[in-house]
């Protein structure tokens, strides 16, 4: 035992010793020209422990772009506190226009905005590009330019509680009509709000309505350029999902005021995951990410919204931007070169389940997504922007289902967008 | 005594486990309290270094903002000299990441200048929270119109110590950043910067935290890190509206951190965050790892002992067990010896004692008659009387030395059976020739009964066979009382294999018998049974022990069942070999007697010759009466079928017995045998004379054996053999005119055998050792001896060497020339050995003169 402990001992002696004589300089210098690359984009409120599958699936794509070009990805992140705070678009519009950041993760309007200010740099000198979906390319080039790349294409639709509706023998609704009627049952049936909403996501009912024939009419380019020339009226495209949703309203199957004062998921999510709202609306990525409506506890179903074409999927177009004079363009482009290859989109795609920009992209999406993925398959959808027009369409429509639901009349409604309209014709 | 050893097993190891265990306890009590004096001097060091860090950025964002506040002054001032052309000065300013907008709002307005060209009043920026850096007001944060973090400092412009207006300028917190270190403990830290009043996140530095983790406010901080304490979340409370630092320990996804909420500004912001352990003590990882591999050295090196150690031990108490084991054994082997010696011991003091008692009794009569020899030597009818009892006390003396002798071979496994052909019935006969006249003297009723007996010659050692059959039958009359009854049976028993005989053998009596106990020990050496009858009886006591251990030797069992007063039965089972031996079928086909008449009172007394001679292919006729025999004869005779040998019993008291023998002799052809069986003796014959002297016509005494019978006829077949055995008897005894060369290195046996041979008329050179007989024949002319008589054990050159030296010389006698051994080694096994040397045959010491002068006469005559 002593000779075991001896040795021990000579070993931890020599161990002791072999650190050496220190060197002079102990200071540690830091790589000087560290290539940095600011980006801002949304943070949501966070539940400890929940997994954001689409900020994973992200995640992988930065790693990958800081491993192959030695480029680190700094966060500026941005959550409104309440309604009443500044929204993430807002703040999102004021970095770009004083240039704070290099690369912006932006909704469509902002997208539309700021390309038209000329904030955002031209993409489709980008390799990726040539792998993109004509759809996406369509949606996010303003005056010729290519200013912002999803990583997803993002499809809005309308969440449903299986379950509640097998309970109460319903059908699932094609028509604003079987909506109605299905709302009515459950109202009917003690549920107090059928529907969840927050203040930004009801305009996807006013979309579904207004533009399932435009873009599925066969008659597109004709009818868009007839409102771009003024010819024909947003209003009377809009007209009949908002009255929808003003009946919605007044029938009580929306809760207006608690819709007016909710941010994203906030208002309606816990009362669609413990199954006293049977239907809300949300994202494509909502129904894989436990942070919205991964794993809930009932069988959900995601479908398109109502409209005379039956389900109709919704689908605003997001994307990354580079602002015009950002500090570190050059590297920022190079970081969407690569975030944005079939590679990266590739891993996005497998990690999120969600369809891809890039048509070399396929990958099964969650049993739940199957009703709303296979209208888009058969490509029947309308977009929720569309920079081809002249009036912006997702942040104003927004805006005004706000005022809708603040009180203001369809009429009122109506006259907003003609007034719109009249604006963004006289640019 | 078992028990108490292993109580003393367990308690040597009972203190060696409680010093493992107290060892062990002490080890884990040094380690643990040095982990932990480490770990809180660690932990205390950790908080001391955190201290310092945030008191550190503090200074420097405090420092920030005295720099901003004093910039501010000096811009003021100048603003109050200038006093022209303000809007111009003020619109001029070009912002930058640190100082974004420049506003005045002259004394008395509501509405001033900015640098951004917009019209600006003091709405949308709200000082109320009292927040101050050298003397000026800050505002609160605020989303500025760039959508980032930004606060105001006012600071009133005064012209000869008048207000004349407020200057206004804004600064981004991200113009902060830039000041702090890049990477807040290995970006481990998670560190924010919090509008106190708001409680509103406004800054996280780059390079601080992980990068998805963006927190809004205060609450979203609990929530994002589980901090649902309640307690703790009011002393935070209490501490952020006094506006005094906190730091507490709260896990963070599972990570022991440090949080902290550190004021600025007196209060105005703060920095909010935590640090995991971890990244603060990352030496603690490694000094644990080490704790850990010196604790794991130390137990391993300490286990190791324990296990060479337990392994010694183990190796002790094995090599101990083993010699105690051997310990015991050997104690109990010389326990056992000791007692087998002292058994020995007592048995040889008693054998001793008897045959001291059993030597001295004939010892006795030798020196008592040898005295009464002296004195009555003129009287020769006492002297011949004398010399005869003498000589039975020699005879006994000489059966006493060589059961001794034969005892001591058999314990010494010396004895080695042989295996020869032998006639059962030759072996009966010899034993019954030796026990009948014994029994005869003691008017004894001896019955020999042979049944089923299936193979008359068998293999075996017949000596051995005859000793066994000797001493269970010369014990039967010696122990039983005059005119008892003694039976001898041999029954053949079922076979268990074709290659062997079963043989029971049973003798009987109904003497004096044994006691249970002595039964105990019949078959031990050195016992006799003693009571005031058989004390009479002289023996050895040794002739049953060396029965039983032959019987043994032969594979076979030996019991005896006896009963005082009623008498014993012996019963012997064995096995022998059969024999493929034909020499008897040529007997009698040579003989040319193939009918055979037996005419007995008794068929049972001929029934074992009738099986016999059946398988010989002899028929066997029997008749009762001696006119049924006559008859039997005439009609044989008739039809060409004549008896060649007629047996008659001669022991009926038949008056007409002679005459009607005679008539059957004459009956029968001259050439068929007539033999009279008569009971043992003969003494009845005195009648039958004249009979008995025709030709071909004999007797032969009862029971009858199949070798007797055999004898009797080749002896009356051949005309020559009576007169060969008269001349035999008469010629035994002549050794006139020969000479003998002895080699005998005893003065009193050469002196004794030198008057023996003079006696008979020869002559004897007698020499002192095997050597000088070497040496003597050889210097011989040639048939100067007639034969040599040769001791063995002699000194120089004993008597087996002599005997190779005289047959290897080189003189035509020298391997002719009779060699007799005479010798005392008298066992079988000396015979053989003396044969091998080349000796002619071996004789038995003390010399038996009539078997000395037929084995001369045999040898040296023959020659």
């Amino acid at each position: 035992m002593a000779a075991c402990l001896s040795a021990a001992m000579a070993l931890v002696t020599t161990a002791c010793q072999s650190g050496g004589k220190p060197d002079m300089n102990l200071a540690i210098s830091k790589e000087a020209n560290e290539r940095i690359v600011n980006m801002y984009s949304p943070m949501e409120k966070l539940e400890p422990d929940a997994e954001n599958v689409a900020r994973n699936a992200a995640e992988k794509t930065f790693c990958m772009a800081e491993e192959k070009l030695g480029i680190t990805l700094q966060y500026v992140t941005y959550t409104a506190e309440d309604y009443q705070d500044k929204s993430y678009d807002d703040v999102a519009l004021a970095r770009a226009r004083n240039d704070m950041d290099d690369i912006y993760l932006l909704n469509p309007d902002t997208i539309q905005a700021l390309g038209e200010e000329g904030k955002l740099m031209d993409l489709s000198d980008l390799e990726c590009v040539k792998n993109l979906r004509d759809v996406v390319k369509t949606a996010n080039t303003v005056n010729g330019k290519l200013v912002a790349i999803p990583q997803e294409v993002v499809a809005y639709g309308l969440f449903i509680n299986k379950d509640m509706f097998d309970e109460y023998n319903l059908q699932l609704p094609e028509t604003p009509e079987d909506f109605l009627e299905c709302c009515r049952v459950f109202k009917e049936n003690g549920i107090e709000t059928p529907v969840g909403a927050n203040r930004w996501w009801l305009e996807t009912f006013v979309f579904a309505q207004a533009f399932a024939d435009l873009y599925n009419g066969g008659n597109t380019e004709a009818e868009i350029e007839a409102l771009n020339s003024g010819e024909s009226k947003y209003s009377d495209y809009m007209r009949p999902g908002f009255e929808f949703l003003k009946k919605m309203m007044d029938l009580g199957y929306i809760d207006a005021k608690k819709a007016y004062v909710s941010e994203a998921l906030e208002g309606e999510k816990e009362d669609f995951l413990t199954q006293k709202t049977p239907i809300v609306m949300a994202y494509w990525g909502a129904a894989n990410t436990e942070t919205a409506y991964g794993n809930p506890d009932f069988n959900m179903l995601v479908i398109g919204f109502p409209s005379s074409r039956g389900q109709m999927p919704v689908m605003p177009m997001t994307g990354y931007g580079v602002g015009i004079n950002a500090e570190h363009g050059e590297d920022a482009k190079n970081m969407l070169e690569v975030i944005l290859s079939d590679e990266a989109l590739q891993m996005y795609a497998e990690t999120n389940k969600v369809i891809s920009p890039s048509k070399n992209v396929q990958v099964d999406c969650i049993p739940e997504l199957r009703p709303l993925n296979s209208r888009i398959e058969e490509n029947v959808y309308v977009l929720g922007s569309n920079a081809g027009m002249k009036m912006e369409q997702w942040g104003n429509t927004c805006l005004v289902v706000r005022e809708l639901l603040n009180g203001a009349t369809v009429e009122e409604c109506m006259a907003e967008f003609d007034r719109l309209q009249e604006e963004s014709l006289a640019k | 005594m078992k028990k108490i050893k292993e109580k003393s097993g367990t308690d040597k190891r009972f203190p060696l486990v409680l010093s493992i265990i107290l060892v062990f306890s002490i080890l884990g009590a040094v380690v643990f309290s040095v982990s932990r004096k480490i770990s809180r001097e660690m932990s205390a060091s950790a908080i001391q270094n955190l201290n310092e860090n945030l008191d550190l950025i503090k200074s420097t964002i405090e420092s920030i903002w005295n720099n901003q506040a004093e910039f501010q002054k000096l811009m003021a001032q100048e603003i109050a000299i200038m006093d022209e052309d303000l809007e111009s000065y003020i619109r001029s300013y070009q912002k930058n990441r640190t100082i974004v907008k420049i506003s005045l709002i002259r004394t008395g307005e509501s509405e001033g200048i900015s640098s951004t060209g917009d019209a600006f009043s003091e709405e949308g920026l709200d000082f109320s929270s009292g927040g101050m850096t050298d003397g000026l007001e800050v505002s609160r944060a605020y989303l500025n119109y760039m959508g980032t973090w930004a606060y105001s400092i006012k600071c009133p412009v005064v012209k000869d110590g008048r207000e004349i207006g407020t200057l206004y300028i804004e600064y981004t917190y991200d113009s902060i950043d830039k000041s702090l270190p890049d990477g807040f403990y290995n970006k481990q830290a998670m560190l924010y910067i919090m509008d106190t009043q708001t409680e509103r996140f406004v800054l996280k530095p780059k390079g601080m935290g992980e990068r998805n983790a963006g927190h809004l406010n205060l609450e979203d901080f609990y929530r994002a890190n589980d901090i649902h304490d309640e307690a703790l979340r009011r002393e935070i409370k209490n501490c952020v509206e006094n506006r005094e630092n906190i730091m507490f320990y709260h896990d963070i996804q599972g990570k022991s951190a440090l949080n902290f909420i550190w004021m600025m500004n007196g209060g105005t912001i703060c920095l909010i965050g935590y640090v995991p352990t971890e990244a603060i003590q990352q030496e603690v990882k490694t000094v644990n790892y080490y704790i850990f591999i010196l604790v794991a050295v130390m137990l391993a090196a300490f286990f190791l002992c324990c296990g060479l150690y337990y392994f010694n031990q183990r190796q002790q108490k094995k090599i101990m067990d083993e010699r105690e084991k051997e310990r015991e054994q050997h104690n109990k082997e010389l326990t056992e010896a000791l007692h087998a010696a002292q058994l020995a011991s007592n048995a040889k003091t008693t054998f001793l004692s008897n045959m001291s008692h059993d030597i001295r009794t004939p010892m006795n009569a030798v020196i008592g008659f040898t005295t009464l020899l002296v004195r009555d030597a003129e009287n020769p009818d006492k002297v011949r009387e004398y010399a005869r009892k003498i000589m039975t006390s020699g005879q006994h003396l000489l059966n006493l030395i060589n059961d001794i002798l034969e005892v001591s071979k058999i314990e010494s496994g010396k004895v080695v059976l042989t295996r020869e052909e032998f006639a059962l019935n030759d072996l009966i006969y010899s034993v019954d020739t030796i026990i009948r006249p014994m029994a005869n003297a003691k008017s004894q009723e001896f019955h020999v009964e042979i049944t089923n007996i299936k193979h008359e010659y068998l293999l075996g050692d017949t000596t051995r066979m005859n000793q066994i059959l000797m001493n269970l039958l010369s014990n039967a009359v010696k122990y039983t009382q005059e005119g008892g009854s003694i039976w001898f049976r041999i029954i053949g028993l079922k076979q268990y294999s074709s290659q062997f005989e079963r043989i029971r053998i049973e003798v009987e009596d109904n003497g004096y018998g044994m006691t249970q106990e002595y039964l105990k020990t019949i078959f031990d050496v050195f016992t006799r049974a003693e009571n005031s009858t058989t004390n009479k009886v002289q023996g050895t006591g040794l002739g049953m022990a060396i029965t039983k251990n032959i019987v043994e030797l032969m594979g076979g069992t030996i019991e005896v069942f006896s009963e005082v007063d009623k008498g014993s039965l012996f019963r012997v089972e064995i096995e022998l070999g059969i024999s493929e031996s034909q020499a008897d079928k040529r007997f009698w086909e040579n003989s040319g007697i193939s009918r055979i008449l037996s005419v007995v009172g008794n068929i049972q007394e001929i029934q074992n010759i009738q099986t016999f001679m059946g398988d010989m292919g002899i028929s066997m006729d029997t008749a009762t009466e001696t006119e049924e025999a006559l008859r039997m004869i005439q009609e044989a005779s008739d039809t060409n079928r004549d008896y060649h040998m007629v047996l008659l019993d001669w022991s009926t008291a038949d008056t007409e017995r002679v005459r009607m023998a005679g008539k059957i002799r004459k009956a029968l052809p001259e050439a068929a045998i007539l033999l009279l069986l008569t009971a043992h003796g003969g003494d009845n014959l005195d009648d039958a004379e004249e009979l008995i002297r025709l030709d071909h016509t004999g007797v032969l005494a009862k029971p009858v054996f199949v070798s007797a019978l055999k004898e009797k006829v080749a002896e009356i077949q051949t005309e020559e053999s009576r007169e060969n055995k008269k001349a035999e008897n008469e010629e035994a005894g002549d050794l006139m005119g020969l000479n003998f060369l002895a080699a005998e290195d005893n003065e009193i046996n050469a002196e004794i055998l030198a008057e023996i041979l003079a006696i008979e008329g020869a002559k004897c050179e007698i020499v002192g050792n095997g050597r000088m007989a070497v040496e003597v024949f050889a210097e011989s002319e040639e048939g100067e001896f007639d034969a040599i008589l040769m001791d063995v054990q002699m000194p120089v050159m004993n008597g087996y060497d002599a005997t190779r030296a005289i047959r290897s010389l080189e003189r035509k006698d020298a391997g002719e020339i009779p060699i007799i051994a005479m010798t005392a080694n008298a066992f079988a096994e000396d015979e053989k050995e003396a044969l091998n040397a080349g000796m002619n045959i071996h004789l038995a010491k003390p010399v038996d003169m009539k078997l000395l002068k037929k084995v001369i006469s045999q040898y040296v005559i023959k020659k």
